[in-house]
């Protein structure tokens, strides 16, 4: 179990990084369908196979097919590496690099051993009353958030 | 778990208004014949009126709702009260503007509503991912908005920009919101508080937890160094937007941190009082030493805005430091937004007006000799003008006031010290503009078209707004005290 | 009548405020119209305070020694009162600002050309705020007041001002708001200290003061200084004095007239009002009165020297006042009653005196459009009644017996003599200087042959010129020579500070004491040391 969440989290933590370093933008979304993919399996080593399904096939399935879609749609190239500002080279990523340094320091100190965590509930019937109960009004708000984003979409796409 | 009720959904009246008459602008825009797309701009109007009406009457349902994601609580309905001002005078500048400009009407004005309801669910919520959604659906918004102007290159810009960096931020807050689920089991802000104040509760790493959602939220209420984005951001976006966007979505970023900071993770003491101390020190002087080489308007009231978030990060930091005795910085807070939202909107649709089509006079020196064509205009922005530098008998004073009175009382000297001289700093930048108005000769190049008179009425409002604010504020420090009373 | 008796105070000070509505609404091309409006606004608020004049002596004080006393809750959630009320040194100073508010303003009747609705308007957004100053008795009134003047005076000094305008004009605001804000931390610490001490929040000046005394030492110092940054900054002390001549020499006449005849006194009035009485035992400490005391002699010795090296009229007079100001924190911190009531006389003389003479600068500056004293000469033979009036002024500011400026000093060096003979010895040297300073200018813009053809065609003084000066000769005259009637009115309120400040003074000076009420007797009946 440890081992295979290892290796989830390892090729999880790879294939973000390669989306961000990739130039050409369809192979950055393959790669976005590995991560996903991979936490897909974190999600069922806990014990949430309804997420880890829907995981799969919602963002895998579905949604990245949409992405590449739009990408081949575009005809987008390989991206011309800008110059970057030299700021953002010498202070941005030492900082960063301290930063997560500094948080998984600090979570490997407070837990040392790898523990198992007590088994979710998390079936549909669990998450559906999450939803539809506790969580009634955010998830119901997201309407709206959606609606703007279409709007956006509208706005800005649209000929003037 | 009880179901949902009718009470709740009273309980979010003015959202659910807002909304609906959002979607009311969107649908009826298309059967709208082009000369008459302003009466959108009434329908808007009325729909803001009504969600006013609504929190009104809501005030004798108060309490949570939906299991505790939400409440209305006189904290929330302050702060719904003062969004849905800065909504309703951005929208009577915006106007007139979107015809000079030729900018799409029915979008327009249903993203401001829109922008304004996230805003309104923020101000309510008291759980963490409503908190988030909220924040979402305002900064969607808003960053939509901030690119209206299309064939702007500029407009483009200040979009992109904001939107790249929004996301980044928000990011920083929903690691920060993870991290607390996870080290607390609750994202609900009053069990949450109830947890950590639990004798032996101090949840390790919960010092990351606060100090990403900081990031997350500081970015929102700019505050330096999360702050690069809003001067590029301000001048960019048409002038309305601008207006809402220094008000709207960062009285509510400001609310949330209340809730947040003084609220649900009130225990964790020093930590989120050198963080507000820190922030409000670097702020305050940062702001205000920028401004200083200012000459483009917009630029210039964005790092004055940059100052005034400082200003609040002085009177949250007294509230922490005060300890159990917080509502006095909390209401010095309140009470300074309430201010600042009546100068900095119609600062800004002044300014909208003043740069004319295609918002091409900016800068100061466009305004050379403005006082002579049109007194009234100059002498209206002379006013705010000097209520954003803290004169006496206007909000801007009493705002600046009451949260150094807040300081002071809790014996942040030090920090006051700084707010005082830093106050006198920024009367130089804003004379920079009256300067050039009254004292230099000259015909000005910026728009001397007289008022068209949507905006005169909001100009009006707000001047008698920050008139009264300054000479008789004791009914709204009542309010502000009431409101300040029911954290979390 | 009743109504008008107990809101006297209210009416006189909101009058010009009143005044500046219908004036909005004259049209700006009709000049004349304006004019009058804004000299008739002015006039009958002087004459209104008129009946101040006759009403003071018989009204009954009602809080402390205060009379017409009106007392309203303003901001009851932080404890400021609309607090108003008057005792005879602020009686003095509104009369003062009364007399010189209405004839700056009848001095620019031909000066002022430009933007003349604006101008006026400012005119009496200042009058309000001076007079609110010298009326509050609630220190966040006293504060709202303070600041409001700025903003006018910035604009008169801005917009209708001298070449260097922009530059004088920011520095006197920056730097006067400087001050005021380090004031504000020192009222709001007074402020929370009042609230520890009794639970009530207060900004009322009689209440803090009864609790004055329980103050900490240390608290009071620090107060002290923030308060004394804010005050010096106005007055202007020594080392707070630069703003003064770059204001004075941009600013249009009637400006000049009012920033040195009454935003000075402000300065100093500050420290009388506040700083002595809320502080008392950090006023009267040895240490600090010492260094206002060699701050002030250094003002005195250097605005003399300062003077006599100017080539520029307006700059010598504003170099004069920096002088003259000095001798009045000198009374101030004698902290006797020989000091402190002529330092108030001084002030009111320096009114009169350096307010005349920056008329009589603006009304040379009017014909020739220069101000410098080499291109002028021998004008008492082309302008007599000009030269004379000059004259009266000039000995006025000098000191000469029988006007006024020789009362104000004299009491005043008489209180120094009182605490230490090195002091007055100082002082005199500035009185010899002052006395340099101004005949050599009058020797060399009045005497000598007049021979720039310019100066030849100049025209005398017009009835409206003369009656901007005449009244206040009359007014130096009469303190000169009949000054009773102004040490009455302020001897309760200086015995009463004295008496704060300086404990038991009353019964170490009993025999000086016997003669404050009519120093003039004192004058020839000596010391009685």
């Amino acid at each position: 179990m440890v081992i295979l969440f290892y290796i989830a989290a390892i090729v999880a933590i790879l294939a973000a990084l390669g989306v961000v370093l990739q130039k050409t933008p369809v192979y950055s979304a393959l790669l976005l369908i590995v991560v996903l993919c991979s936490l897909a399996v974190i999600y069922l080593l806990l014990g949430a196979e309804f997420i880890a399904f829907i995981q799969v096939i919602v963002y895998a399935g579905a949604i990245m097919v949409l992405f590449v879609l739009v990408i081949m749609l575009l005809n987008a190239r390989r991206e011309t590496p800008g110059q970057g500002s030299r700021m953002a080279r010498w202070l941005g990523g030492p900082l960063l690099v301290v930063f997560l340094a500094e948080i998984v320091l600090a979570a490997w100190r407070q837990f040392p051993g790898a523990a198992s965590p007590p088994p979710l509930n998390a079936g549909p019937a669990a998450i559906g009353q999450l939803l539809f109960r506790s969580y009634v009004l955010p998830f119901e708000v997201t309407s709206i958030l959606i609606l703007v984003a279409i709007l956006g979409a509208v706005v800005l796409a649209k000929k003037s | 778990m009880t179901p949902v009720q009718a009470l709740d959904f009273i309980r979010v009246l003015p959202e659910i208004v807002l909304a609906s008459c959002a979607i009311l602008v969107m649908v009826a825009e298309p059967f709208v014949s082009a000369r008459h797309t302003a009466a959108l701009a009434w329908v808007s109007l009325i729909g803001i009126v009504a969600a006013g009406a609504g929190n009104a009457w809501m005030r004798r349902f108060s309490g949570p709702a939906f299991g505790g994601s939400i409440a209305a609580d006189p904290f929330a309905s302050y702060f719904v009260y003062l969004l849905l001002l800065a909504a309703a005078l951005t929208l009577l500048g915006s106007v007139r503007y979107l015809e000079t400009n030729q900018v799409h009407h029915g979008e327009f004005y249903a993203l401001l509503l829109l922008g304004t309801t996230g805003a309104c669910l923020m101000v309510a919520a008291t759980e963490l991912i409503m908190i988030f959604i909220g924040l979402e659906i305002s900064s969607i918004s808003t960053y939509i908005l901030a690119g209206f102007r299309r064939a702007d290159k500029r407009s483009n810009e200040a979009c992109l920009k904001y939107f790249l960096l929004g996301s980044f931020a928000t990011a920083f807050l929903l690691y920060g919101i993870a991290f607390i689920y996870g080290l607390t089991g609750t994202t609900n802000l009053v069990q949450l508080s109830e947890k950590l104040s639990a004798p032996g509760a101090r949840p390790p790493l919960l010092w990351i937890a606060l100090i990403l959602a900081f990031v997350g939220l500081g970015f929102k209420v700019s505050t330096v160094p999360f702050h690069i984005w809003t001067p590029d951001v301000y001048q960019g976006a048409p002038a309305p937007v601008t207006a809402f966007l220094s008000v709207a979505p960062k009285a509510a970023a400001f609310a949330v941190i209340l809730r947040v900071f003084l609220g649900g993770l009130a225990s964790a003491g020093a930590l989120v009082f050198w963080l507000l101390w820190i922030s409000a020190l670097l702020t305050m002087c940062l702001g205000n030493l920028a401004a200083l080489w200012q000459t483009n308007i917009k630029r210039l009231l964005a790092y004055s805005a940059i100052a005034h978030a400082g200003y609040v990060l002085v009177g949250m930091a007294a509230a922490k430091a005060a300890g159990p005795e917080a509502g006095e910085g909390i209401a010095s807070v309140l009470f300074y937004l309430a201010a600042y939202a009546l100068m900095n909107v119609a600062a800004f649709i002044l300014v909208a007006h003043l740069a004319g089509a295609g918002e091409r006079y900016q800068e100061a020196d466009d305004c050379t000799g403005l006082a002579y064509q049109r007194p009234g205009v100059a002498a209206c922005l002379t006013l705010l003008l000097v209520s954003l530098s803290g004169f006496p008998a206007t909000a801007g004073f009493f705002a600046k006031f009451y949260v150094f009175r807040a300081a002071i009382h809790a014996h942040l000297i030090g920090l006051t010290l700084v707010a005082v001289l830093n106050s006198v700093v920024a009367v130089y930048y804003y004379l920079r503009v009256v300067v050039a108005m009254y004292m230099r000769e000259g015909n000005p190049r910026a728009s001397a078209s007289p008022l068209p008179w949507p905006l005169g009425a909001a100009l009006a409002l707000s001047l008698v707004g920050i008139f009264y604010l300054g000479l008789f504020p004791t009914p709204f420090v009542r309010l502000a005290n009431l409101a300040a009373s029911p954290l979390p | 009548m009743n109504f008008f008796h107990t809101h006297v105070l209210s009416i006189v000070l909101f009058f010009p405020l009143a005044g500046l509505i219908p004036l909005l609404f004259i049209p700006g091309e009709n000049k004349n119209a304006l004019r009058w409006w804004a000299n008739i606004v002015f006039l009958a608020d002087f004459l209104l305070a008129l009946l101040l004049v006759f009403w003071f002596g018989k009204e009954p004080a009602q809080e402390g020694l205060f009379k017409f006393v009106e007392k309203h809750t303003w901001i009851p959630s932080i404890g400021a009162q609309y607090h108003l009320g008057i005792d005879g040194i602020s009686f003095l100073l509104i009369m003062l600002t009364l007399v010189l508010g209405f004839l700056s303003v009848l001095s620019s009747w031909t000066a002022i050309q430009e933007r003349v609705k604006e101008y006026y308007a400012m005119f009496l957004l200042l009058q309000v705020g001076m007079l609110g100053v010298f009326m509050s008795l609630d220190f966040f009134l006293f504060y709202v007041f303070w600041e409001v003047m700025l903003v006018p005076m910035y604009f008169i000094i801005g917009v209708w001002g001298g070449p260097r305008k922009l530059y004088a004009a920011i520095k006197f605001f920056l730097y006067t708001l400087a001050g005021s804000v380090l004031m504000l931390l020192g009222i709001l610490t007074l402020y929370f200290r009042y609230h520890r001490d009794t639970g009530v929040y207060t900004f009322n000046l009689l209440d803090l003061m009864q609790h004055a005394n329980s103050w900490p030492l240390e608290l009071q110092f620090w107060v002290f200084w923030a308060f004394m940054i804010g005050f010096a900054i106005k007055v202007p002390m020594f080392p707070f004095h630069t703003w003064l001549p770059d204001a004075h020499v941009e600013a249009p006449t009637a400006g000049s007239v009012i920033l040195a005849g009454v935003l000075l006194k402000m300065g100093t009035y500050g420290f009388i009002r506040f700083s002595l009485p809320l502080l008392p035992q950090a006023s009267s400490n040895p240490k600090v009165v010492k260094i206002m005391v060699t701050l002030s002699i250094i003002a005195i010795i250097y605005g003399a020297l300062v003077s006599l090296m100017q080539r520029d009229m307006k700059k010598l007079i504003a170099y004069s006042s920096v002088s003259h100001l000095g001798f009045c924190t000198l009374g101030i911190f004698a902290l006797n009653p020989h000091g402190l009531s002529g330092s108030v006389i001084q002030q009111i003389n320096h009114g009169i005196s350096t307010g005349a003479l920056f008329l009589i600068v603006g009304l040379i500056y009017e014909r020739r459009h220069t101000r410098e004293i080499a291109e002028l000469g021998g004008l008492s033979n082309v302008m007599p009644v000009y030269a004379t009036l000059f004259m009266i002024v000039m000995l006025s500011s000098i000191g000469l017996p029988l006007l006024n400026g020789f009362i104000g000093e004299f009491t005043i060096l008489q209180g120094a003599f009182e605490v230490n003979w090195r002091w007055a010895a100082w002082a005199v040297v500035g009185i010899v200087l002052g006395a340099a300073y101004l005949l050599w200018l009058y020797q060399r813009t009045m005497f000598g042959p007049c021979d720039n053809p310019k100066n030849q065609v100049l025209k005398d003084l017009n009835l409206r010129e003369a009656m901007t000066l005449i009244p206040l000769i009359l007014w130096a005259f009469w303190i000169g020579l009949y000054p009773k009637p102004f040490f009455k009115v302020l001897e309760q309120p200086v015995t009463a500070i004295v008496e704060r400040v300086n404990p038991g003074f009353g019964t170490q000076q009993a025999v000086s004491q016997a003669g404050v009420p009519s120093p003039v007797s004192e004058v020839t009946g000596g010391r009685g040391e």
